[in-house]
């Protein structure tokens, strides 16, 4: 099935009145790939997914799928199925006839049918479920029913609209890794919509970051979150998130605290920057920073520490073993390539 | 503890006043329609007395039957029922739900017709169904009211049409359905009972209509609201077939109501909470 | 590569889209929209046309262009003046009995653990039926003299047997309270289902603030209810300026003019004595009239 499902965005623009909800977004995503589209409430994911399926228009700019424009075709003809948020299950239907309902419109025969709805039923293990209505179901079997009725008509395109987030906390992480298992099973493209960060950075081959109807950055999930281009991705990514500290650049390190920190940034000068330090990346060393640790958060095999490096606060990880009491002084300090730099005006990576 | 038990005995008391007002004028027809004229006519009134059923057979049966009135009435108020839910179904869920240009104007205007007060409609329309000869005539009656049931019905739909979320027709476009296909397949078994709700309302506003019917029946086309007064005159008053006549006329619309009893609060008041409202 | 896009007509794209979509939507209103058009638009525009005509079905031979004669006649018509003074009176007395009852007794009810659904169901019974069918009931069986229950029970009150129907004042309290018990209910049960949607827990919030009962009621329910006593007032006063059915089976009108609301006049005007040129000028002041007050009852709603 490879070769099918190929998606490109050409500088879409989404204008509701004067407000752009998308501002010019262009990406691509490669046959077959999990693609994740990662981003808090409000930054333009969701519009983006739905120009994609076709039940929004883009106001400028063009959609390409397979090589194909589709900017002007309708939802119903561009062969995409979709997994909706609230699942979208038609409650007068049994779940045999919701599942049997994209076939049913494509003019398929009923002994097309049967076998068809049975082997999608069978993949999400829903068969013993089929003469069921949705409102009879649980919510964690409602999602497999929508999951069926999508796949079942093999789509050159696999969408889901935070599919997971009606889910409660144990069944959500259940859940994850069947449907990265499936999407691998089917070989299909599929573009994942997600405000959860942990979601796209398990699932996604690639995602798209965005922010405030722009993307702020592309790439694999490791990579985004070992080079965050902009201090609002650093700050979105990774739990608990990125230390943004401001300070002053001089001649390769900063200085924090009164404390200099080397940087991998080797350039004479001196300007005004964001420091960027996760949580893990803190270490407890002495001839470091000062701090006084505030608050302990135990989370079982790690701790978060807050600490109070006068004034500054920053927040550490540490392992189980050695965690220290609230009231301790301590020094903290980091490794140069564990050091993030961001420009405090233009707020991109240095 | 003395003080609430005398509060909730007066409680009790106004609330039994009120519920006897109300059943009483229905009940005591109902009761005058199964007594003879002279036992109607009694003083003091007679609260017992020997049942018989001679006035309902008289009406019904007898030679000034009321049964083509009542044939009438139904003819009519389905008529007006059928034709009004074929274009208030569609109406209303473009309204409710698609995108377009001049959409808060449409809605506004559907408000806007029930302002005109129904004799403004009757003369006018008196003079041109008499100059198209369809006074007294099913047509004539039916199309006059549209002018009410059409603007009840799509407001009605439209509350029943929006309860829906939208991503099941965007769920149905991207399976494949077209619009129509969308609307047949997946939004109106959805709104069955809503459509149920509003063909009993319409209905129920077609069998109490009475102006229009009083304008534009004759001897063919006489609703038995209107047939009613054949049995009250200046001569002579026939008592206990009024009374028959009336529980007649009740029944239908009483024993809808009943059964509409959970949506009456909507039914009545639709429209109103839109109206000047969000949109 | 941005150069390419941007070289597109701006809202080309969506315009396809949103062009379906509008053509499936006119598709579905047209029926809707011609109906309404052909029984409501198209018959005010005849109207206000007739109302410039001398038109008498009575004496054709004398009917013509008159310009607005017919609306100077009215302006010095006494009779005119006084169905509109009926109507307010009948409009203002009918409609603030029924809030005040109905909000009364919503209020009295809605404590009541048991016993509420039989009200439920026994208000429904009056607004349901026809208007004819009730005015016919009350004139017959509850005001005819003697045995006509209203007046059994004046009678056995010492206020000796009254001609209900017959005497202008009595006639005008009549319909009133008729028209008062038909509606009172739906009053009631729209109150009684806003009373229902109003979160408890305000009112033991209301309570450990130690407001009284009365403090409850004028500080919190009155403010929370009032969109829905305004609606109720908006609705009733618009059925109340039209109402037909329950003044013509129960009075015709009279005794004389006593109970001739506006929407009776303009009734009797064109089809009792056929001037339907004077019966059109008439329908048209009650439409204006109509617009009046509503306008007057949303700016009152849209206040605060």
């Amino acid at each position: 099935m490879s070769g099918r499902g190929q998606v490109r965005f050409e500088d879409i623009v989404k204008m509701h009145g004067e407000f752009a909800a998308l501002k010019g977004v262009s990406f691509e995503i490669e046959p077959g790939e999990f693609f994740a589209l990662l981003g808090p409430s409000g930054s333009g994911k969701s519009t983006t997914l739905r120009i994609l399926a076709g039940l929004d228009a883009p106001s400028a700019g063009r959609v390409f799928i397979d090589g194909q424009d589709i900017t002007a075709a309708d939802a119903r003809d561009r062969d995409i199925a979709m997994v909706f948020q609230s699942y979208a299950l038609y409650p007068h239907m049994t779940v045999y006839e919701n599942i049997a309902f994209p076939l049913e419109m494509a003019r398929m025969s009923k002994a097309e049918i049967v076998p068809a709805v049975q082997e999608a039923a069978r993949k999400v293990a829903i068969e013993h479920l089929l003469q069921r209505k949705p409102g009879q179901l649980s919510g964690g079997q409602q999602q497999r029913c929508a999951l069926a009725r999508a796949i079942v008509r093999k789509a050159r395109l696999f969408l889901l609209d935070e599919p997971l987030s009606n889910l409660d906390a144990k069944l959500r992480l259940e859940t994850r890794t069947e449907l990265k298992k499936l999407q691998r099973s089917l070989g299909v493209t599929a573009v994942y919509v997600t405000h959860d960060q942990e979601e796209a950075m398990t699932l996604a081959d690639r995602m798209a970051v965005f922010m405030a109807g722009e993307i702020q950055q592309i790439g694999r999930p490791a990579d985004v979150f070992a080079r965050p281009n902009s201090i609002d991705v650093a700050a979105f990514i990774g739990s608990p998130p990125m230390n943004l500290i401001p300070a002053r650049y001089r001649d390769g390190g900063v200085e924090i605290a009164g404390h200099r920190l080397e940087t991998s940034l080797k350039e004479a000068g001196e300007r005004d920057v964001v420091v960027g330090i996760r949580p893990g990346a803190v270490r407890i060393a002495a001839g470091g920073i000062p701090a006084v640790v505030e608050l302990v958060e135990d989370l079982g095999d790690t701790a978060i520490l807050d600490l109070d490096c006068q004034g500054i606060s920053i927040r550490a990880r540490v392992s189980d073993g050695d965690v220290p009491r609230e009231g301790t002084a301590l020094s903290i300090t980091a490794r140069a390539a564990d050091i993030h730099l961001f420009d405090a005006t233009t707020r991109r990576r240095l | 503890m003395i003080a609430r038990r005398i509060r909730l005995i007066a409680v009790l008391a106004i609330t039994l006043v009120f519920l006897l007002a109300w059943v009483f004028p229905i009940v005591w027809s109902v009761l005058n329609s199964l007594k003879t004229d002279s036992d109607v006519l009694a003083y003091p009134p007679k609260l017992f007395f020997t049942p018989t059923l001679e006035p309902y057979r008289d009406v019904l049966f007898g030679s000034a039957s009321i049964l083509p009135n009542l044939i009438s009435s139904f003819i009519i108020s389905i008529g007006t029922t059928v034709i009004t839910m074929l274009m208030a179904v569609p109406a209303a869920y473009a309204l409710a739900r698609l995108r377009f240009r001049g959409k808060k104007f449409a809605g506004f205007y559907v408000l806007a017709t029930q302002m005109l007060p129904p004799v403004g409609i009757i003369i006018p329309y008196f003079l041109i169904l008499r100059n198209i000869g369809w006074i007294d005539t099913y047509q004539g009656i039916i199309l006059i009211y549209l002018s009410f049931s059409l603007p009840f019905a799509i407001w009605l739909l439209v509350s029943y049409f929006e309860d829906i979320p939208f991503e099941m027709e965007e769920a149905a476009y991207l399976d494949g359905a077209s619009r129509m296909k969308t609307l047949w397949r997946i939004i109106i078994p959805q709104v069955r009972g809503g459509i149920a709700v509003t063909v009993v309302f319409v209905f129920l506003n077609a069998w109490n209509e009475f102006l229009f019917a009083v304008v534009l029946s004759g001897n063919t086309v006489r609703p038995v609201t209107v047939a009613m007064f054949n049995f009250i005159s200046v001569e002579q008053t026939l008592w206990a077939k009024l009374a028959a006549v009336s529980v007649l006329a009740m029944l239908p619309v009483v024993i809808l109501g009943i059964v509409a009893q959970k949506n009456i609060v909507k039914g009545l008041t639709v429209g109103a909470v839109k109206g000047g409202g969000r949109r | 590569m941005p150069g390419h896009a941007a070289a597109i007509p701006q809202g080309d794209l969506g315009r396809v889209l949103a062009q379906r979509e509008r053509r499936f939507a006119a598709a579905l209103l047209a029926p809707a929209f011609l109906a309404l058009l052909a029984t409501t638009t198209f018959p005010l525009l005849f109207l206000i046309g007739t109302s410039t005509f001398r038109m008498d079905l009575a004496m054709p031979f004398a009917d013509g262009f008159v310009g607005l004669e017919n609306y100077r006649t009215l302006l010095a018509d006494d009779r005119f003046w006084s169905s509109l003074l009926v109507s307010l009176i009948y409009t203002g007395a009918t409609v603030v009995l029924q809030v005040a009852l109905g909000l009364a007794l919503a209020l009295l009810v809605m404590d009541m653990k048991r016993g509420q659904g039989w009200f439920r169901i026994i208000a429904i019974l009056p607004v349901v039926l026809s208007p004819a069918v009730v005015g016919m009931i009350w004139r017959t069986f509850m005001l005819a003299p003697e045995f006509g229950i209203v007046d059994y029970l004046a009678i056995n009150a010492g206020l000796g047997s009254k001609n209900w129907l017959g005497d202008p004042t009595l006639a005008m309290v009549s319909v009133v309270v008729i028209h008062t018990w038909q509606w009172t209910p739906f009053a009631f049960m729209v109150l009684l289902a806003s009373l229902a949607s109003l979160p408890e827990d305000i009112y033991e919030a209301a309570r450990l603030d130690r407001a009284s009962a009365w403090q409850r009621f004028r500080r919190i329910t009155l403010p929370l209810l009032r969109p829905a006593i305004v609606m109720v007032v908006i609705m009733r006063t618009m059925v109340a300026l039209t109402a037909f059915a329950a003044i013509f089976t129960v009075t015709g009108g009279g005794p004389g003019t006593a109970t001739e609301i506006l929407n009776l006049y303009a009734y009797r005007k064109s089809f009792t004595e056929l001037s339907i040129g004077y019966g059109s000028a008439l329908a048209v002041a009650l439409l204006v009239v109509t617009i009046l007050i509503s306008g007057v009852l949303f700016a009152l709603r849209r206040a605060k």
